[in-house]
C-alpha cells in the first residue's frame, strides 16, 4: 500500500459516496414514513439531467444543484399522488417511477448530450490549495463538505422534531398515528418531497461535479445500492455515512488497485462492490426484523 | 446497459416516428442514405466521427439525401429503424455500431437492392461490405506524444472493456512511448464498460494519483476523461473523434481519430454508378480512414515533428507487431521474424513490456 493508493481510495469514497449518501438519506426520510420509494433511481436520473441541463442554460452550477433538487421533489410529489393518494401498490408504482425516471431524464438530457459546462468548483480547506496528497484529500465541491451537516440535520429532523416523532409513528402504525391526531398522508408528502429534494441533489452530484456530462441512464444502479445502504444503514442517517463512504470506497478501491498495478484479474475488480453488498446484507440481515418500520410498504387508507 | 437501452429504445422510435413525416414532393434525390447510430452524435466520440463522415460525403454529393437514426440499440429494434430506412427509399445503409451487424446482414438477404456497410464487423454479401480503420498501428504516435510530453514517465490509459482490439491499442500506445522515453510505463484500468461515466471520472483520477500526468482512454466518449484530466493538471490525448479539443484547452496533447469522410463518399458513387463491390476494408493512417488530432497549446514543435513523422511512418506500413515482441511477464509473444496486423489484432490477452496491468 503506498500513500498515494491511500489518499486516492479515501478522495475516491468521499466523492462517489457523496452522491450515494444524499440518495440513502432521501430514501430514509421516506421510509421513516411508512413509504418504499424503488423509483429512486429514476429520480436521480431526473436530478442528474435536470441539474445539468440548467447548468448548461445559465452557466451556474448552483441554480443547477437547485433545479435539480426542485425537479426531484416535483418527481417525488407525483409518487406520493399514486401511493398516498391514490394508494397504488408502492412497488409497483416505484418500478413505474423508475421507468419515468429513466425515459423523462433522457428526453431532458438529450439536447444537452456533449454540452460543456463548468461544474461545482473544488474550494480547497484553506492552507491545502498547493497541490499534492493534501489537495487531493481536502478539495471539493460544495456538495461534498454539506453532506455531513445534511446527515446530522437529517438524524436530528427524523429524531429530535414533533415533525419527526409523527413521521416515525405514521411509520409504524399510520392508524394510531392518526388516532393521536396526527395527519399520516400530510407528513408521508412532506417526507417524500423533502426525499425528492435530496435524491436530485444527488443525482446533480453526479452529473455537476463527477462527469461534467449527461449521458442516459448515468447513474448506473446507484439508486438501487442506495435503497440497500437503507438497510444496512438500519434507517439511521449517522449510519447511512458510514454506509456511503464504504460503498463508495468500493467502487473506488478496485479502480485505484488497478491503477497501481494489483496482480488481480479486472474481471474480478470489476465484482469488488457488488459482492461487497452481498457480503453487508448477508452479515446484517438478521437485523432488519428489528429496526424496519412496522408499516413499510403498507398504505394507510384511512379510518373510517 | 438496461437503462440506456430502455431509453434508447424510446428515442429510436420517436425519431423513426419523426422521420417518417416530410415524404416526397421535392426532385427525387440522387441517393438516399440511411445511417444508423448506436448513440448520441454529440458525444465527442465514436458517434460524432461517423456523423463527421456522413456529413462530408453529404457534401461531396450533391442532393444526396441522408436520413439519420441516433440512440438505436443494438437488438432487433435497429432492424426495425433501418426497414422504416428503406421504406423512405434508402438504397445504402451505413450501420455504425458493432452490434448492428446481424440486423443489418438480415435486411440484406431480404432486400438484394439495398446496399449496407457496417462498420468493424466480418459479414459479406453481394450488398454487404464492412470497414473500420486499422486503429492499433496508428495508437503508434500517441505514444510517442505522451513519452515526450510525460515528466512523470507514468502514463495512463483507461480502457472500457479489455477486448483484444483494445489491449492492442494500449499496446501500440506504450510500443510507441518507449521509443522515445525507455522508462515510459502505461498502467491501465480497465471500468468493465464502454459508457460508465463516473467510473470513467474515477478511473482517471486513480490513474493520476498514481503519478499519471498523461490520461488517455478506450471508451465510446472521452469527455469525461478528459475533463477529469484536465481539472487535475494532466494532459489528455483523445480518441474516436478528432474534436475533443476543446474540452482541454490547456493540457490537450493531440487525439486519434477516425475519418470516414473519403470512404463513405466513394461508396455511395458506387452505388450510384452501380459498382459497388462489398469488401472487408481496413485503412489506418494515411489510408483516409484515421488521422492524428490538431495538437493543443502546450506541445513543443520538436514534439509535434516526431508525432507526425511517426504517424507517416505508421501511414506507410511501418507495424509496431513485429518480432521479437516481449509481453510484461517477460514471455516472447511475438516470435523475430512474425508480424501481427489485421485479424490478429483482435487476438491480444497480454500487455507488451513496460505496460503495467494484468490483462486478464
Amino acid at each position: 500500500m503506498n500513500t498515494a493508493l491511500v489518499v486516492g481510495i479515501l478522495a475516491g469514497a468521499i466523492m462517489s459516496g457523496t452522491s450515494l449518501l444524499y440518495a440513502t438519506l432521501g430514501e430514509i426520510v421516506g421510509e421513516r414514513g411508512g413509504i418504499v420509494n424503488l423509483g429512486l433511481e429514476g429520480i436521480l436520473l431526473i436530478g442528474a439531467a435536470s441539474g445539468f441541463a440548467t447548468t448548461a442554460v445559465t452557466s451556474s452550477p448552483y441554480l443547477g444543484v437547485a433545479a435539480a433538487m426542485g425537479a426531484g421533489a416535483a418527481a417525488n410529489l407525483i409518487f406520493a399522488y399514486v401511493v398516498v393518494s391514490r394508494h397504488a401498490n408502492q412497488l409497483a408504482a416505484g418500478l413505474s417511477l423508475m421507468f419515468f425516471g429513466i425515459g423523462l431524464s433522457a428526453l431532458i438530457g438529450r439536447p444537452f448530450v456533449g454540452a460543456l459546462i463548468t461544474g461545482l468548483p473544488h474550494l480547497a480547506v484553506p492552507g491545502f490549495a498547493s497541490g499534492g496528497f493534501a489537495t487531493r484529500l481536502l478539495s471539493y465541491d460544495v456538495l461534498v463538505y454539506l453532506a455531513l451537516p445534511t446527515a446530522a440535520f437529517t438524524w436530528w429532523l427524523i429524531f429530535r422534531t414533533r415533525w419527526g416523532l409523527g413521521l416515525r409513528t405514521v411509520g409504524e402504525s399510520p392508524a394510531i398515528a392518526f388516532a393521536a391526531g396526527l395527519r399520516p398522508q400530510t407528513l408521508q408528502y412532506q417526507a417524500l418531497a423533502f426525499a425528492g429534494a435530496l435524491s436530485g441533489l444527488a443525482g446533480a452530484h453526479m452529473s455537476l461535479a463527477v462527469t461534467l456530462t449527461w449521458a442516459d441512464g448515468m447513474t448506473g444502479g446507484r439508486g438501487f445500492i442506495a435503497i440497500a445502504l437503507v438497510i444496512f444503514a438500519k434507517w439511521n442517517p449517522l449510519w447511512a455515512v458510514a454506509g456511503a463512504l464504504l460503498f463508495g470506497g468500493a467502487e473506488g478501491l478496485q479502480l485505484q488497485l488497478q491503477a497501481a498495478g494489483a496482480d488481480v484479474s479486472p474481471f474480478i475488480m470489476n465484482m469488488v462492490p457488488y459482492l461487497l453488498t452481498l457480503l453487508v446484507l448477508i452479515l446484517w440481515g438478521w437485523r432488519r426484523q428489528a429496526t424496519a418500520p412496522m408499516a413499510l410498504g403498507r398504505n394507510f387508507v384511512g379510518v373510517e | 446497459m438496461m437503462h440506456s437501452r430502455m431509453a434508447g429504445v424510446a428515442g429510436a422510435m420517436l425519431l423513426a416516428l419523426f422521420a417518417v413525416g416530410p415524404a416526397a414532393a421535392q426532385d427525387k434525390p440522387p441517393l438516399t442514405v440511411g445511417a444508423i447510430y448506436v448513440g448520441s452524435v454529440n458525444d465527442y466520440g465514436y458517434n460524432r466521427s461517423m456523423k463527421d463522415g456522413l456529413e462530408e460525403m453529404k457534401r461531396a454529393i450533391p442532393g444526396l439525401k441522408l436520413i439519420e437514426a441516433e440512440n438505436v440499440p443494438e437488438t432487433a429494434e435497429s432492424e426495425r429503424v433501418m426497414e422504416g430506412m428503406i421504406q423512405q427509399g434508402a438504397k445504402l445503409i451505413f450501420a455504425t455500431s458493432f452490434g448492428h451487424q446481424q440486423f443489418a446482414f438480415n435486411l440484406a438477404k431480404t432486400h438484394p437492392d439495398v446496399y449496407f456497410e457496417h462498420a468493424g464487423g466480418w459479414m459479406q454479401a453481394p450488398n454487404f461490405g464492412n470497414f473500420f480503420g486499422a486503429t492499433q498501428a496508428a495508437w503508434y504516435p500517441m505514444g510517442v506524444a505522451a513519452g515526450k510530453m510525460t515528466k512523470s514517465n507514468t502514463l495512463g490509459f483507461v480502457v472500457g472493456v479489455p477486448i483484444g482490439y483494445a489491449l492492442g491499442n494500449v499496446n501500440a500506445f506504450e510500443m510507441g512511448a518507449l521509443s522515445v522515453n525507455p522508462a515510459a510505463k502505461t498502467r491501465v484500468v480497465v471500468t468493465g464498460g464502454w459508457s460508465d461515466k463516473a467510473k470513467e471520472a474515477a478511473a482517471a483520477n486513480a490513474l493520476i494519483d498514481q503519478g499519471a500526468d498523461v490520461v488517455t482512454m478506450h471508451v465510446d466518449s472521452p469527455a469525461t476523461i478528459i475533463q477529469a484530466a484536465e481539472s487535475r493538471n494532466a494532459y489528455s490525448i483523445g480518441f474516436q473523434s478528432i474534436e475533443a479539443k476543446q474540452l482541454a484547452p490547456k493540457y490537450w496533447i493531440t487525439g486519434l481519430g477516425f475519418t470516414w469522410g473519403p470512404f463513405m463518399t466513394d461508396t455511395a458513387k458506387s452505388v450510384m454508378a452501380g459498382t459497388f463491390k462489398p469488401a472487408m476494408v481496413r485503412l489506418g493512417l494515411g489510408q483516409g480512414m484515421m488521422a492524428v488530432a490538431p495538437f493543443g497549446p502546450a506541445v513543443p514543435a520538436d514534439v509535434k515533428t516526431l508525432v507526425t513523422a511517426a504517424a507517416d511512418k505508421v501511414g506507410h506500413g511501418f507495424n509496431p507487431f513485429t518480432g521479437p515482441v516481449t509481453d510484461n511477464t517477460g514471455t516472447v509473444r511475438i516470435p523475430a521474424g512474425e508480424t501481427w496486423g489485421g485479424d490478429k489484432m483482435g487476438n491480444f490477452d497480454w500487455y507488451v513490456e513496460g505496460v503495467i496491468g494484468k490483462a486478464k
